[in-house]
């Protein structure tokens, strides 16, 4: 385990140094990364002055749950890059998942130092930022507590949605091309929680209750965090499971990864 | 003009062989539709009207927003970027036909696969689930059918712009991926228009972004009447015009100081 520690410092050290290198274009990609955020929140923003809430809850609440969720799944995107499904297809097709297969090394770890995608600083730097920007907005009561658990709720999100990509990238195994349904659960999955889950219709919400339970994750902490009423009278657990999801789902990723590994058999010819 | 429809029907052809990914992008966008839809519907709350548009005219919005994504190439082009930096555009020059009307008619080709396999199916969709509502008169369908291609137009001629940065730059790419993000915004594809600031919609009438879009919407849900929809499709043709000439102008700048690398 060590070992393998070692190789990931040492693989994710060669991914920053080479994408250091030209210093101009990668400025220009973090900022273009933290812009998408910006945007798509401003857009949001903007129209606000005109409506007041979405469902009941202010910009600054929204904010809250929009800048935590962009922050988490920007880390996610960053550390989980080489199981992104778009990228390890094109790995599977070209066959260079073949030769970390012949190393004697973890292939887990090897994929995860496959690559390191680090303008998407850009990304958790701008989600930051407008979780920053709901403090203004609202005054939220922090108290120790609130304080310990909220790296908890990153940590459970990222481990979530890291666990999306891992299911994605195993499913190229048999699929070979990166299957664009994913994207409904990862991209989608994302920007779904950045919004209050009690807007969604019923169906929509049940399913990302009970078959992908990513309300626990955003949703339920924020309640707890602004001391909300839970609209769908959950157990009062509910906003404490986030971490444990997250874990669950890695887990359960992880080994449906180990399984497809077994199966694999290579595009050469 | 003969050459000009020979390549539009090879581009359709071809285009129309990427169907299966095409397709693949239908349940995304759709998915994205109905996220977009509900955030819509909580913002309006109990109102039935915001700023001249109605419940099921957001609702409707929401969907075109989706659809209109393939054949206005929302999310970036970057095929003649790429011919620039493959060298594949040196064969290009050669063909009998200037390399603007050239990238032309390879887009006609990819905007009529994208509007028939994304634009219509993912609309026939939508209407299964929703509420969408439709232009009521044969006229209206007709200005529909003009501000659609106008707008494509405009798209066009920004796209195309923006791609001859890579005759001056070997990082286009990234210039260009800030650039479509930020039309995405300015189109009015995130939002309508509509509902943002007074300041901001009059700093946007003077930019080609709203033609591109949100014209388009506005015509098709009847929010402009009478000769306003006139003057909208004016502007459009305008700026149609106005991005087309400037491309041209520069891409013979461009084509003066290319190098073709290779061997």
């Amino acid at each position: 385990m060590n070992h393998a520690l070692t190789i990931y410092w040492r693989l994710l050290g060669v991914q920053l140094r080479s994408q250091l290198q030209y210093r101009l274009a990668f400025f220009f990609d973090v900022v273009a990364m933290s812009s998408t955020i910006f945007l798509e929140f401003a857009s949001l923003a903007l129209v606000f002055q005109r409506f007041e809430t979405l469902g009941g809850w202010t910009l600054g609440e929204v904010a809250f749950l929009y800048g935590l969720e962009e922050l988490s799944f920007g880390i996610m995107d960053m550390v989980f890059s080489g199981f992104d499904p778009s990228y390890f297809g094109q790995e599977i097709r070209r066959g260079s998942f073949d030769q970390l297969l012949l190393r004697p090394l973890n292939l887990t770890m090897q994929v995860f130092g496959s690559k390191f995608v680090l303008r998407r600083l850009g990304k958790i730097g701008m989600g930051l930022a407008v979780f920053l920007y709901a403090q203004t907005l609202i005054t939220v009561t922090w108290t120790p507590a609130k304080l310990l658990y909220l790296p908890f709720v990153v940590f459970g999100m990222v481990c979530f949605f890291g666990g999306l990509f891992i299911a994605g990238a195993t499913i190229t195994f048999w699929t070979v091309e990166s299957i664009e349904v994913m994207n409904i659960f990862t991209y989608g999955g994302g920007y779904l929680i950045a919004h209050p889950m009690h807007i969604y219709q019923t169906w929509l919400r049940r399913l990302f209750t009970y078959v992908v339970p990513a309300i626990f994750l955003n949703y339920y902490p924020a309640l707890y965090f602004l001391n909300k009423p839970d609209p769908f009278n959950f157990p009062a657990i509910a906003p404490f499971v986030a971490p444990l999801v997250g874990i669950l789902a890695l887990l359960a990723s992880l080994a449906f990864w180990h399984f497809g590994i077994r199966f694999y058999q290579s595009t050469g010819n | 003009m003969r050459v000009f429809w020979e390549m539009t029907k090879r581009s359709f052809q071809r285009y129309l062989t990427y169907r299966a990914a095409a397709l693949a992008g239908l349940a995304t966008n759709f998915f994205f539709g109905l996220l977009r839809m509900a955030i819509l519907l909580a913002l309006y709350g109990e109102r039935p009207q915001v700023a001249g548009l109605t419940v099921a005219d957001v609702i409707t919005y929401s969907a075109l927003s989706q659809a209109l994504i393939g054949y206005l190439s929302i999310f970036g082009w970057y095929d003649l970027m790429n011919s620039v930096y493959t060298g594949e555009i040196g064969s290009d020059l050669l063909k009998p036909l200037g390399l603007m009307r050239f990238w032309l008619a390879q887009d006609v080709g990819r905007a009529l696969v994208n509007f028939l396999l994304r634009g219509v199916l993912i609309m026939v969709a939508f209407e299964l689930v929703v509420d969408l509502v439709y232009p009521q008169t044969a006229v209206s369908w007709l200005h529909v059918l003009c501000t659609l291609i106008l707008g494509w137009l405009v798209s066009f001629g920004f796209r195309f712009l923006v791609n001859l940065a890579s005759f001056w730059s070997p990082d286009a790419r990234g210039m260009g991926r800030f650039a479509f993000l930020s039309a995405t915004f300015f189109c009015g594809q995130l939002m309508p228009i509509r509902f943002f600031p007074d300041w901001l919609q009059g700093w946007l009438q003077f930019t080609p972004f709203p033609a591109m879009f949100n014209t388009t919407i506005e015509i098709y849900l009847g929010t402009l009447t009478g000769t306003a929809v006139y003057l909208a499709l004016l502007n459009q043709l305008l700026w149609a015009i106005g991005l087309l000439l400037v491309g041209q102008w520069v891409l013979q700048t461009a084509v003066r100081r290319l190098v073709i690398q290779g061997g």
